[in-house]
């Protein structure tokens, strides 16, 4: 049996496939204080209903939460940090920017190693790799010393040009692993490459975490053998593939955004299984929504991202608002709209959603737990989208009466609108937000969206979907089975994946074939090693000399004239980004890249928890055209491959999709509902 | 009447926000000098058919005024002459532009052959040409030294480019690659911008996507009213100063008069010294900048960036002063004292919102350009702006390393420097004891150490700060003076703020920006914040007693409760 277990912030869910094919499902509450407590609760249950033996399990695949939470939550280990003399406040002066203008109160993160724990030593290796100060191993002792007074427990090193020449990062490595049992990173392991802030950023995230994600997973792999089972634990990494947990818990930085990732991964096998090759894959909760990009099966990865960035889309502009990393990673863009988004007017009485939130506590008015502030739930309540009866099979009844009269005399009644128009703008505008998100992943990536199958999951992704896919002209949004389990299912379909980089900086004509041969040859090697009988895939990033930004180019198994190729691959995708290309301009190769993988396990995507119940119906407004209007509610199994056109209502057990009047939608035959906007 | 309802009316501001900021992307991503792609000096817009601002990318605060000037200047020429496929270019001061390496292009967008309006982006390129490579000489005494001067024309007609213009600006300055790499991204974000036009004008209709348009312009202006009208009434006055021009000795003071009235806001520079010799003239344009860009600051985040906000604001500026100079004043280094301007302004604003207003911060003051030829002959010209610090707030303290809040630039990687000019950097951190003392600390100084390591280079300083402090505020002390030391372990030589110098193979120039103001008494400071900041050498012990009156224990790192208690109680 394989179990695929994603720990969020408030659910832990549990995608259980027997070798027979038989899925079982369990959602349960997080466990904070012990994320590991849950995941062993929810598995105990599944071994029971199932009447299998622990013994009997194959693998375990998890996307976790536990790296991004010592982060967040500022219980990472005590890390010290050992630099070049002369830069010891790199980590702290980072890139200086604002990730909000006009704003006097404005913070930068706190550096996760404060100045006195931030140690210099006499070294220097020229921009060529020559060494022109030899490293003084008076002053590493005079570090270690102090380090190991203050009782740090991790320890990281990043020194100025080691990603041209890492002799004295390995030789303090040495001298640091032999001095005590602290944990420690290299920035050499970590992030060989060019920029010293982005280099010590990435590296001390990594220190930082370290010792808790090894702890984390040791335990729970103590604690699954005690139960009985040898199944591999693997860890999802924020690229997208999975590794074993030894190697995740070696280089820690890499799963950051374990959890988000493995929605994204679900949609592509979705996409895979259902011969369709272009998709966004667009996830909203109660918080945060996201958005990420699928093109031609692939899903399109970028190479930075914040650690605790707030969400913002000018973050993506203006960066600065959290711990930036530097590893591979799903290019996701987030944007702060979920169900709890606060509606307000504004002074110059428009009407705005979020950016506060109610969060989970007190939640929206209709929870009935103190809110006072409307919020985007409480507006699709009022609108008859969302059931009366409750979320979650009915264990959360909400409070229509409450949400109406918060929402007519907080912002219908200083609008001069009535309540209906002013929910339905909520809606829309909570869409349009959400629409930014993806076009932040398509449009600004040069991807005409219009193109792309929109797949919408989370517990409110299908509430919102026909709205944006109309915005963004997209023609079809799918909703597949158990939306609010998807992730789930999708590290089960997850590959074994393991990257590796090299930095060249040469000009494109100058790269010479042994040269690329050699580095190949040396990372796939390091890969194999990782994933043995791993299939490989080489690309290369190349840019105009004198940009800072790359593109990233596919290098073919069968190569003639590697420059004049890598040349023409990038000129095509800058023309389709920007739309122009400098022929007579010299390209050069920044870094290649070696991706290791095997093949991805079928996903064993069905539906779940489907109950048959009598079709209802309850009053829903959709504009003024047609006023409010009675809508038929269904569940996903009344729903046939004939396509029926809304208004109507989906439920899923945790999740409900929206079918807008005059839109056509149908059941495919592996149960996803298929809404079609073009027909 | 009105084409939008509110609710429709936000989707179309968000819908133009994510199209300048997708221009702004465009430019990140492709430029090639290095003050673009990691500094990001440079802002891009969109414009209706009159010239006015309807959306700003997220980019300098300090171009606010710039777009509509600039295309103003555009309109005045061609109005009856522009058609598709064009793309007009300006640099010069005296007619729209603000100084010389600003290049501004405009692009106008037509749907089914009648004018939207206009996508624009505003550059600030290494080098355009003149005495000095880097055009940021503070000694040039006419706009005529400072380099190529474009007025407003025609950089493409109907589509085809006009060659002459780009021989022209190739053979004008140092590094025409760059020039014209950079002139190609902000093409690029022109073209991003008006293909996103296209497609929101189908889904709009043209008239109703141009009514959003003036009622965008409407809703800001409506905002900023409801902004003004929530400041007390009343007068508010401020005056600092520059130290000098790099020609003439003598202090410059700048003054600032606020003036509210209701919903009426007036913003003059009465008092403020005349035009200068030096190239620190700051053009119109620029002055209302650095008014818009502060007074943003205290306004609320709901009101969009567009003309509709900045025609509440009554700029008044006396005209051949040192804030709006009079041809040939030469303007090149304007940049400094917009960076000054935005001081005072933020000076008087404290009066107004005493709770709200930080001490004076620090940053942008500082450029330094090193310009030269290799053993080859391959000229280099290397630019950088240096931040910076924030000074004390009224509730929290500074910010130790940050960009200027009008000016949100980034540094450079010590390593991207050494790996593209002949420049090794050896520091880069905080110096203790620099910031103004205060119950909340203004942020410290930033030390930044540069080996030249070619054969021959000219060495350009625009920095300030030497002899007026930046002040503090309700009993805060000012921030430390800034310095320029030329090999300061070797004949530590003290360089004037505004020098053109030599520079042979070897020779270490090391620049301290000065420290930010502190804000409020700083005996009233939270004792275990001084600590801290003893702790991690960001102040020493001494300063800890003298400044702020509290006693450290130096072996056991503890406070001495007594002795702090009585040594406060001496305030």
């Amino acid at each position: 049996m394989r179990v695929g277990i994603d720990i969020g912030g408030t659910f832990t869910d549990l995608v259980a496939v027997s070798d027979s094919g038989h899925v079982d499902v369990y959602k349960l509450l997080s466990t904070p204080e012990d994320f590991g407590q849950a995941l062993l609760d929810g598995l105990d249950v599944i071994l029971e209903r199932t009447k299998t033996p622990a013994s009997a399990l194959t693998e375990l695949v998890h996307g976790t939460t536990v790296a991004t939470n010592a982060i967040l939550s500022e219980t990472g280990a005590k890390t010290g940090l050992i630099t070049t003399r002369g830069f010891r406040d790199v980590l702290e002066i980072g890139r200086l920017r604002m990730s909000r203008l006009y704003d006097f109160s404005w913070e930068k993160p706190k550096p996760l190693v404060p100045r006195r724990l931030r140690r210099e030593v006499t070294e220097r290796i020229a921009v060529d790799g020559t060494v022109q100060t030899v490293l003084d191993e008076g002053d590493v002792s005079d570090a270690i010393a102090f380090l190991k007074a203050e009782c740090v427990t991790s320890v990281a090193v990043c020194f100025l040009n080691s990603y041209v020449n890492p002799a004295h990062e390995r030789r303090i490595g040495d001298l640091l692993r032999s001095a005590g049992d602290w944990t420690v990173t290299l920035s050499c392991d970590v992030l060989p490459e060019i920029r010293e802030f982005e280099r010590t950023s990435t590296t001390v995230v990594n220190a930082y975490i370290l010792p808790v994600v090894q702890r984390y997973l040791r335990t729970l792999k103590g604690s699954l053998e005690t139960m009985g089972t040898k199944a591999p634990l693997r860890i999802m990494q924020s690229g997208g593939g999975v590794m074993d947990a030894e190697t995740a818990a070696a280089l820690p930085v890499q799963i950051v955004e374990s959890g988000p990732a493995a929605g994204v991964v679900a949609t592509a096998a979705l996409g895979n299984r259902i011969g369709c090759e272009n998709l966004i894959a667009f996830d909203m909760g109660g918080t945060t929504a996201k958005a990420a990009l699928i093109e031609g099966g692939k899903i399109l990865g970028a190479m930075d991202y914040e650690v605790g960035g707030g969400i913002s889309l000018s973050g993506r502009l203006l960066g600065g608002g959290g711990y930036p990393i530097r590893v591979p990673c799903v290019d996701l863009a987030e944007v702060g709209a979920g169900g709890g988004s606060v509606l307000r007017v504004d002074a110059g009485g428009a009407l705005q959603v979020g950016p506060d939130s109610a969060g989970a506590d007190p939640g929206p008015v209709c929870y009935g737990c103190g809110g006072l502030r409307p919020t985007l739930t409480d507006a699709n309540l009022v609108l008859g989208y969302l059931n009366p009866v409750g979320l979650a099979g009915g264990t959360l009844e909400l409070d229509r009466e409450a949400a109406l009269e918060c929402l007519i005399k907080t912002v219908a009644d200083p609008m001069d609108l009535t309540v209906e128009e002013v929910a339905l703008g909520a809606h829309r505008i909570a869409s349009a937000r959400m629409v930014r998100a993806v076009r932040a992943v398509s449009g600004e990536r040069g991807y005409d969206p219009r193109a792309f199958t929109l797949v919408a999951f989370g517990g409110s992704g299908p509430l919102h979907a026909v709205d944006m896919a109309q915005e963004l002209g997209i023609p079809q949004v799918l909703v597949p089975c158990a939306p609010g389990l998807f992730s789930a299912f999708g590290l089960l379909g997850a590959r074994m994946q393991y990257d590796r980089v090299r930095t060249v900086l040469k000009p494109v004509d100058d790269l010479l074939p042994e040269t690329v041969d050699r580095l190949f040859n040396g990372m796939a090697a390091e890969a194999r090693v990782m994933i043995p009988g791993a299939e490989l895939s080489r690309s290369a990033d190349l840019r105009y000399v004198g940009q800072s930004y790359e593109l990233s180019v596919t290098i073919p198994d069968e190569v003639h004239d590697l420059g004049a190729q890598l040349r023409k691959g990038f000129e095509t995708a800058h023309k389709r980004a920007y739309g122009h290309m400098a022929e007579n301009d010299p390209v050069e190769v920044v870094t290649l890249r070696l991706r290791a993988f095997l093949p991805a396990p079928e996903l064993p995507l069905q539906a779940v928890g489907v109950t048959s119940g009598d079709s209802d119906s309850r009053p829903a407004y959709f504009g003024s055209d047609l006023g409010w209007h009675d809508v038929a509610v269904v569940s996903r199994s009344q729903l046939s491959v004939e396509p029926s056109v809304g208004p109507f209502i989906v439920e899923d057990y945790d999740a409900t999709t929206l079918v807008p009047p005059g839109i056509w939608a149908r059941l495919d035959e592996w149960g996803n509902v298929v809404i079609d906007l073009k027909s | 009447m009105s084409f939008f309802d509110p609710i429709e009316l936000e989707l179309l501001k968000n819908g133009l926000e994510s199209v300048v900021d997708e221009m702004a992307l465009t430019i990140v991503r492709t430029a090639y000098s290095t003050n673009l792609k990691n500094s990001m000096d440079f802002s891009t817009g969109l414009c209706d058919t009159e010239g006015n601002l309807v959306a700003q990318g997220l980019c300098l605060p300090l171009h606010l005024g710039s777009l509509p000037d600039g295309l103003a200047a555009i309109l005045n020429r061609y109005r009856d002459d522009i058609e598709d496929g064009d793309v007009f270019i300006l640099n010069d001061p005296y007619e729209g532009g603000t100084h010389l390496p600003d290049i501004y292009l405009y692009k106008p967008i037509f749907i089914d052959r009648t004018l939207l309006g206009f996508a624009a982006a505003i550059a600030h390129h290494t080098d355009i040409g003149g005495r000095v490579a880097g055009g940021n000489a503070c000694d040039s005494t006419e706009i005529y030294q400072e380099g190529l001067r474009i007025p407003p024309v025609k950089l493409y007609e109907a589509g085809q480019p006009i060659q002459a213009i780009f021989d022209i600006i190739e053979r004008n300055v140092r590094v025409p690659r760059n020039a014209l790499g950079d002139l190609r991204a902000q093409l690029a974000a022109c073209h991003i911008c008006e293909q996103a036009c296209y497609r929101m004008a189908t889904r709009y209709g043209l008239d109703r996507f141009k009514a959003g348009f003036s009622e965008l312009l409407l809703y800001a202006e409506r905002l900023t009213r409801s902004e003004i009208s929530a400041f007390p009434d009343g007068v508010y006055a401020f005056t600092d100063q520059l130290d000098d021009d790099g020609i003439d000795p003598d202090p410059i003071p700048i003054t600032f008069t606020l003036t509210i009235s209701g919903d009426r806001l007036i913003a003059d520079f009465e008092g403020t010294a005349p035009q200068v010799r030096g190239a620190i003239n700051s053009a119109l344009s620029f002055t209302k900048s650095a008014v818009y860009a502060c007074l943003r600051c205290l306004m609320s985040p709901d009101v969009p960036t567009n003309s509709g906000c900045f025609r509440c604001l009554d700029v008044r500026v006396p005209e051949a002063t040192l804030a709006n100079p009079v041809l040939p004043a030469p303007v090149a280094a304007r940049g400094l004292t917009g960076f000054r301007l935005a001081n005072t302004i933020m000076g008087a604003l404290a009066q107004m919102a005493p709770d709200r207003v930080p001490a004076c911060e620090v940053g942008g003051d500082t450029g330094i350009s090193i310009g030269g030829y290799t053993a080859d002959r391959t000229p280099f010209v290397f630019l950088e702006f240096l931040f910076g610090a924030w000074g004390g707030r009224p509730d929290r303290d500074g910010i130790d390393g940050c960009a200027s809040i009008v000016v949100n630039f980034s540094n450079n990687p010590a390593e991207v420097i050494e790996a593209e000019y002949p420049l090794e950097i050896l520091q880069y951190g905080f110096l203790p004891d620099t910031g103004g003392a205060g119950k909340y600390r203004g942020g410290l100084s930033l030390i930044r150490e540069y080996r030249f390591t070619e054969t021959e280079g000219i060495l350009q300083i625009r920095s300030d700060r030497y002899i007026s402090h930046p002040y503090g505020l309700q009993g805060g002390k000012p921030g430390a003076l800034s310095r320029n030391i030329l090999n300061p372990d070797d004949e530590a030589r003290e360089l004037p703020g505004k020098c053109l110098i030599p520079l042979k193979k070897g020779d270490v120039f090391c620049h301290v920006l000065a420290g930010a103001g502190g804000w409020g008494h700083p005996f009233e400071r939270d004792t275990e914040r001084v600590l801290e900041d003893v702790q991690n050498e960001k102040i020493s012990i001494e300063s800890a007693k003298r400044d702020f009156g509290v006693v450290i224990d130096s072996k056991t790192s503890t406070i001495d409760s007594e002795a702090t208690i009585a040594l406060r109680r001496k305030r």
